[in-house]
């Protein structure tokens, strides 16, 4: 961690040093394009190939990496039952029952459907929880409390229903074996091929920025993009000498980041300093998050804090809030002004997951139905109707992941639908975008309601496969063209393969998610890793939908490359979600570790 | 946990749809790419709504217009720029068939790698097929009479002259309106876009359905009164300008005789007359590097033997588009099959060697071989082969009654000479009878198309 305190102290003196070497490689590349335009041109010309095989490279090694490894189920124990059944415990909660989707599955009459809770705590101590089972749970002839947890261990004798079981460690042999399967997994790729590719990149893109915009770009933008090099090579060196060996989602984060860099100095180079403080702070935020998590007790308790917080900003938003492109989702501090709605999404992930043994108290699930219909009815009171969509998304999502009830996530879905309607009727200005949905492209839309969706599509057109050159591009010219419309400033600088690629990257991130929960170590970071796959899912659905017409246009940002410093720091803590659910061995964060 | 763990399918079908979205958005970057590039909303390309590169050449570099961003530079002769307008197009985009419009994303150079990345911002130099100097003759030779010039190699498909008046100086654009489908408009191509009354130049259509369907049409006679009573009625005659005698089928269509072809198109019968309108291509649009020509349209009642008998002789109902008509004339020219005409130059060696694209078979062989013969016979008996001097040339007029006080000339045919394979076709609104007035017309022009070369 030390290696990034540098950074969020240096001092003032050092920077000035930085920028001085920077505004002169600046200067360098100034005079030679200068005295040779035809050759700078061709420069150009060349990078755009050398920019698209890259960034295909980067990411294609990375999620390759991502989707090719898989952790191997570490078996816990067994599930003796006398007088014959031997079930391997493959995860660390589960259900026992007669139902086919129980963890353990006893197909006996006498069984309820989910008959009980067994859930590991430490090597060789486990908790037992009656579901409220018809003939009840016995231990050792104690019959269980259905509203309370019991702790037992191996050897123990569990009774449902007359049914007799014991659980028995692995024997140590086995567990030697299953610790030889588990270093036979495939390993994810190493990070340093890919780390100079990012690196040749950045660097080639600070060469590019400067030939395009010449003495419009600015020192302190350029800084900007060696920085976040610098804090990309210093963070994977640090964490990869702790024993960390999965740095995919992390290649993939900063390959965005630096698209965002680019795509700031582009439109707006004096902004770029702010974007990397708030990368910062969001590397920081998904450090820590990650850490925290570790313990799931710990992070189970601080939801009803997070709650409270999280109502407190919606509140200092509503009251406070200013209006930015008709939605009321800012509040100023001083000079700093951020979206309290972007921070909150971190909580609501958080407030939405629940242990195996939450998903079955109703009153947990009552409390997240409540916070999520307070956020929702914040953010429509501050028009943000693009955020809202995604958390009610999130939140549909999360039910049913909690529940497994499917027609009730179809009538929830049906009601919002009817109550967007009438949303609809009260705001016209909403039903207006309607109107112009799919139309865009029509005489009396085009230059209208349509104006930013023809753009995008016009100009991103014309960035081709390869793009115009970063710097090179004309939709910065148009409003929102860096945050909603980011999509097609992507497709115009860096050209349709690029700007399919970081979709391909969020797509990636959420399939992830869905196949490394088979290890899972709680349903916890299970619903954590899913719910924030729906949220950029979602989130990137709506920004490149909306400004490509196949959705109305909602304003909300794309995960990571959008210009924004809110936007930015959640997208990175958000990943700490999914790093707290990466079950391949030595893939999370690891300070030294035991195995 | 397993419970959770199958919910989470729920994940990949949204991770789905966002891939499903972006792939069907591929698919029109792919589809549509070109046309959202060349929006007028795209600054890169576009100077105040106007195309800001491109150079747009005759098929001998002759340069008619140059976009820069300061804004349209054409030609710096009056009549090169009035013949050329609606082959080249005007500042303002009235005229929807000119290159600016229809070839913008080759002027641009846009393809679907680079977009429109240029180095150079000059854009790309696009050759017209069409002889600058043939279309200044055709708009000379039509006098200020409102009128279509076409001609086109029937071998490659490249059209080499495109005259529509009335025209106007693009450099020096008037004010009106462009109105939809409005035929006297100056923004309008008459020869892409118009749909005529034909007149006797449908006789080629007539003839071609009597030569496949009457084995016995060298026996035929008519005898031609001038009057040619049908029925009972004073309205139910076909006359003729003057009393032809006698004819025989070879005969009535050198003298094009009216009454004859009436009888010919009444044995013929309405089904096959129909048949013969959509084989020969008349009934569909033709299309010429993503111009659509108009589709001709005919009515040939079978319970109607006067009106079908009109019909017939290219009067009543019938309109045709003088594109298409040109591609019919090339059909016969190349022994039935039909050629599809071109606007862009392309400099394939194959291209000259192999022919241009084919549309398809419109006559057999020994149809064509017939009519051509005929179309000779009409030069050598009725216009004059001294008036064509030098040429080869297979024609036939038409004096069409169109509503106004004198009737709409026409002369379309070809020449079939070994360097000059051109068919064409002459229509001059109100200019009296075709074999006088639009016949020199189609022989000066292509006298000028002999005088440059490849």
């Amino acid at each position: 961690m030390c290696t990034f305190s540098a950074y969020n102290h240096y001092d003032w003196d050092d920077y000035r040093k930085e920028a001085k070497v920077i505004e002169k490689i600046l200067e360098q590349i100034l005079n030679f394009s200068a005295e040779h335009p035809d050759l700078a041109v061709n420069i150009t010309t060349v990078f755009r190939w050398i920019f698209v095989a890259l960034a295909a490279y980067i990411l294609l090694v990375a999620i390759v990496s991502l989707l090719s490894t898989r952790a191997t189920p570490e078996i816990w124990g067994y599930y003796l039952i006398d007088g014959g059944g031997n079930y391997p415990i493959t995860h660390w909660e589960n259900v026992i029952g007669r139902s086919r989707s129980a963890d353990i599955n006893v197909p006996l009459a006498p069984m309820s459907h989910n008959h009980a809770l067994l859930i590991r705590r430490d090597e060789d101590k486990w908790m037992i929880r009656d579901l409220g089972s018809k003939n009840g749970t016995l231990v050792n002839g104690y019959k269980l409390d259905p509203e309370k947890r019991y702790l037992i261990s191996p050897g123990d004798v569990i009774e449902t229903g007359g049914i007799k079981a014991t659980i028995t460690p692995p024997s140590l042999e086995e567990t030697r074996n299953n610790r030889y399967m588990r270093r036979l997994d495939k390993e994810p790729v190493a990070p340093w091929k890919i780390l100079l590719a990012i690196t040749v990149f950045q660097m080639m893109t600070i060469v590019q920025l400067v030939l395009s915009m010449g003495s419009e770009m600015t020192a302190q933008a350029l800084l900007s993009i060696v920085l976040l090099c610098a804090v990309m090579w210093a963070y994977v060196m640090f964490f990869h000498a702790m024993g960390s060996r999965g740095f995919e989602m992390e290649m993939i984060a900063f390959f965005l980041s630096t698209i965002n860099l680019a795509v700031t100095a582009s439109s707006d180079p004096g902004s770029c300093m702010k974007e990397f403080i708030a990368l910062m702070i969001g590397l920081a935020l998904l450090i820590f998050m990650v850490f925290y998590m570790r313990d799931l007790g710990r992070t189970k308790k601080i939801k009803n804090t997070l709650i409270v917080l999280s109502v407190i900003l919606l509140l200092i938003n509503l009251i406070f809030g200013t209006a930015k492109y008709g939605a009321t989702n800012w509040i100023k501090v001083g000079s700093i002004s951020l979206q309290p709605s972007e921070i909150v999404k971190l909580a609501f992930i958080l407030i939405g997951a629940g242990a195996l043994e939450e998903l079955y108290d109703k009153k947990n699930t009552l409390i997240y139905a409540v916070f999520s219909l307070f956020c929702l009815g914040c953010l429509a009171m501050m028009s943000d109707f693009g955020t809202a969509l995604i958390f009610f998304a999130t939140y549909l999502v999360v039910s049913f992941l909690r529940s497994g009830d499917f027609s009730r996530f179809v009538l929830t879905g049906v009601a919002a639908g009817a109550m967007g309607l009438i949303v609809l009727k009260f705001k016209p200005y909403i039903a207006s975008r309607f109107d112009a949905w799919g139309h865009v492209w029509e005489p009396q839309f085009m230059d209208d309601l349509g104006y930013q969706q023809t753009r995008t599509m016009s100009f991103g057109a014309g960035g081709g496969l390869l793009g115009l050159g970063a710097g090179n591009g004309s939709l910065k010219y148009v409003g929102a063209s860096n945050t909603d419309l980011v999509f097609g400033f992507v497709m115009e600088e860096w050209g349709f393969i690029i700007a399919v690629l970081l979709v391909l990257c969020i797509a990636t991130l959420s399939i992830f998610a869905v196949m490394h929960i088979v290890a899972g170590r709680s349903t916890f970071y299970t619903i954590l890793a899913c719910s924030a796959a729906t949220m950029f899912l979602v989130q990137t659905m709506l920004n490149v939908f909306g400004a490509i017409d196949l959705f109305p246009l909602t304003g909300v940002t794309f995960p990571f490359v959008s210009t924004g410093g809110t936007s930015l720091m959640t997208s990175w803590a958000m990943l700490a979600y999914f790093k707290a659910a990466d079950m391949r061995r030595n893939a999370g964060l690891s300070l030294g570790r035991e195995d | 946990m397993r419970k959770q763990e199958r919910r989470a399918w729920i994940c990949l079908l949204l991770a789905f749809v966002l891939v499903a979205g972006v792939g069907l958005f591929g698919y029109r970057f792919v589809t549509k790419g070109g046309e959202w590039a060349t929006f007028y909303g795209n600054s890169q390309i576009y100077t105040d709504g106007a195309i800001n590169r491109g150079t747009v050449t005759d098929r001998y570099g002759e340069e008619l217009l140059t976009c820069t961003p300061d804004g349209f530079d054409y030609s710096d002769d009056y009549e090169t720029r009035v013949s050329t307008v609606h082959a080249v197009g005007d500042p303002k985009g009235n005229v929807s068939t000119g290159a600016i419009t229809t070839f913008r994303s080759q002027l641009i150079g846009y393809d679907i790698v680079n977009g429109t990345y240029d180095t150079t911002a000059n854009g790309k130099k696009i050759a017209l097929t069409i002889d600058a100097n043939a279309n200044r003759t055709a708009y000379e030779a039509l006098a200020g009479r409102t009128g279509a010039v076409g001609v086109y190699n029937w071998k490659t498909g490249e059209i080499v002259c495109m005259v529509s008046t009335p025209a106007f100086d693009p450099a020096d654009e008037p004010d009106t309106e462009a109105e939809d489908g409005e035929e006297s408009s100056i923004f309008f191509n008459n020869f892409l876009s118009g749909l005529l009354t034909p007149g006797s130049t449908f006789k080629l259509i007539t003839s071609a359905a009597v030569i496949d369907n009457m084995p016995d049409r060298d026996s035929f006679t008519f005898d031609c009164d001038g009057v040619n009573q049908l029925g009972e009625r004073d309205d139910t005659k076909l006359t003729d300008i003057h009393a032809h005698g006698e004819v025989d089928f070879r005969e009535a269509l050198a003298q094009s005789c009216n009454g004859a072809f009436g009888a010919l198109t009444r044995q013929v019968g309405a089904e096959t007359m129909e048949e013969y309108a959509e084989k020969t291509g008349l009934t569909k649009p033709v299309d010429v590097n993503g111009i659509e020509t108009a589709a001709g349209s005919f009515d040939f009642p079978d319970d109607n033997d006067v009106k079908l008998s009109w019909a017939g002789i290219g009067q009543a109902d019938d309109l045709v588009n003088p594109c298409a008509m040109m591609v019919y004339m090339g059909a016969i020219a190349n022994g039935g099959e039909a050629v599809q005409p071109s606007l862009i130059k392309s400099a394939t060696f194959i291209k000259e060697i192999s022919g241009g694209r084919r549309l398809g078979r419109y006559l057999d062989e020994d149809t064509a071989a017939e009519l051509k013969s005929m179309m000779k016979n009409n030069v050598v008996e009725n216009y004059g082969e001294s008036n064509f001097e030098g040429m080869d040339m297979y024609a036939k007029s038409g004096t069409a009654e169109a509503g106004g006080t004198r009737p709409d000339a026409w002369f379309v045919g070809f020449t079939d000479d070994e360097n000059a394979p051109y068919a064409f076709v002459v229509w001059v609104k109100g200019g009296g009878f075709g074999s006088e007035v639009a016949a020199p017309i189609a022989a000066r022009v292509i006298r000028t198309l002999g005088e440059t070369s490849d």
